[in-house]
């Protein structure tokens, strides 16, 4: 998809998204965020994942790397860290475009319980957020938790990502490894 | 003491991610093996400090970072506080600039003559090569998870690093569980994909913040919570094997590590 490009209100670099997700609430942005995996040994976990923002609220996201997009990408999005952080600034008129568009939406709430542990921010993100807007939210916490386990094809994948990634940082940092 | 015979086991306690109580699960698991072993904690989490506000040694130094500055040596920065040996990190910057963290292997490898068991208090990432050091050094390391998926997710991480770096996994510890949380469940399938045993199910508890408000590891503050309790059971199932210190010394010698990172 494509996303006017806004104007840079905030670029900085983060360990995780919740950081995210605190700054566009309080912010209340109307926008995106344009994550961009700081490490770029990691070649697999390459691509740009976005959120977007409407009064701070997450309304959709997709992943370039891994062509997800909506509660996928999300997911694609939080197991990438740390990042490199752009915050844009659109017009409203312009994010409306990602609520026609269902395979990008988001249930307001379902970024901060599948991406940080900040229940505040949960409760917060639901009490601002319209009813309408979350008619699509279901999972709770531990729904997502059992869903992500069940997941097994998932789970694997960060798990060779991350395999892949400390072998290469062991070849960068001279640590020995299990092969050598 | 004959050093080459001596027998020392090295565990990181890693969570990839923060807040999952790390430091609050070293220390409990740090007091609960004392009663049977040596045990020295290290505090190798150099940027983000938190030992000493557990142990009420906000005001001591030197700490790990005059050590790895060069300008302390190791016994110096000991302090002997509930039972255990431990060595707090600082929290100026000044020290952590000065500080070289590669230095790390050095300290293990001289507390190993004079401890059977270490533990050190990793950092909250996996993005630096300092912050993965301690899992490279440790024999064995124990994940500390909380049952949500950008924990769990770490979690793997850690355990994938360490393995590939030849450090066995001890096992999982699901720490500041809800009571209304099916932790049963999740743990049943998390135990799916990590290795070694579940050790124990911590409770979220109101004990532990006031443990940690009163400068004190839960084991000093609070010893028959639960959750304590869960930390002395996770505990015992954590298998002591030993390295000789001979032998742990040479693995952190042969770790070559660049100057900087």
């Amino acid at each position: 998809m494509n996303l006017a490009q806004g104007q840079l209100v905030r670029q900085r670099v983060l360990e995780d998204v919740h950081t995210v997700l605190v700054t566009a609430f309080d912010r209340e942005l109307t926008g995106y965020a344009r994550l961009e995996p700081q490490d770029t040994l990691l070649l697999d976990a390459s691509g740009v994942g976005v959120l977007v923002f409407e009064d701070g609220i997450p309304v959709g996201a997709y992943h370039t790397g891994t062509d997800s997009s909506g509660p996928t990408a999300v997911t694609d999005i939080g197991s990438s860290g740390p990042y490199r952080l752009e915050l844009y600034e659109l017009d409203a008129e312009l994010t409306e475009q990602i609520h026609d568009d269902n395979s990008l939406r988001v249930p307001p709430a379902m970024p901060a319980t599948q991406l940080s542990d900040d229940t505040e921010l949960i409760e917060r993100t639901r009490d601002r957020a319209p009813a309408e807007w979350q008619q699509d939210e279901q999972p709770t916490s531990l729904d997502a938790v059992e869903q992500f386990l069940d997941d097994q094809s998932r789970v694997e994948e960060i798990r060779d990502r991350a395999r892949s990634e400390a072998r290469k940082r062991a070849e960068e940092w001279d640590f020995p490894t299990d092969q050598t | 003491m004959n050093s080459v015979y001596q027998m020392v086991e090295v565990f990181a306690v890693a969570s990839g991610k923060g807040g999952t109580g790390k430091t609050t699960s070293t220390l409990a698991l740090g007091m609960a093996l004392a009663t049977e072993y040596d045990v020295t904690v290290i505090d190798a989490d150099t940027g983000m400090a938190n030992i000493l506000f557990h142990t009420g040694l906000s005001d001591s130094e030197p700490t790990l970072h005059e050590v790895l500055a060069g300008d302390a040596t190791v016994e110096q920065a000991v302090y002997e506080r509930f039972e255990m040996k431990v060595i707090p990190c600082g929290t100026s910057l000044a020290g952590f600039r000065e500080a070289d963290p590669t230095r790390l292997r050095d300290v293990v490898a001289t507390v190993a003559e004079q401890t059977e068991i270490i533990l050190l208090d990793s950092a909250a990432t996996l993005g630096t090569r300092s912050a993965v050091l301690p899992i490279v050094l440790a024999d064995q390391v124990v994940i500390v998870l909380q049952p949500t998926v950008p924990s769990l997710s770490d979690g793997l991480k850690v355990q994938e690093y360490a393995t590939t770096y030849g450090t066995d996994v001890a096992g999982i510890l699901f720490n500041r569980v809800s009571p209304d949380e099916e932790i049963d469940t999740i743990a049943t399938k998390a135990g799916r994909y990590f290795e070694g045993e579940t050790l124990a199910k911590v409770p979220e508890s109101e004990v532990v913040r006031a443990a940690r408000r009163a400068s004190k590891p839960l084991l000093a503050h609070a010893a028959q919570s639960k959750a304590a309790t869960a930390y002395r059971d996770a505990a015992e199932k954590l298998t002591v094997r030993g390295s000789t210190t001979g032998e742990v010394a040479d693995r952190f010698r042969n770790a070559v590590i660049p100057d900087d990172g």
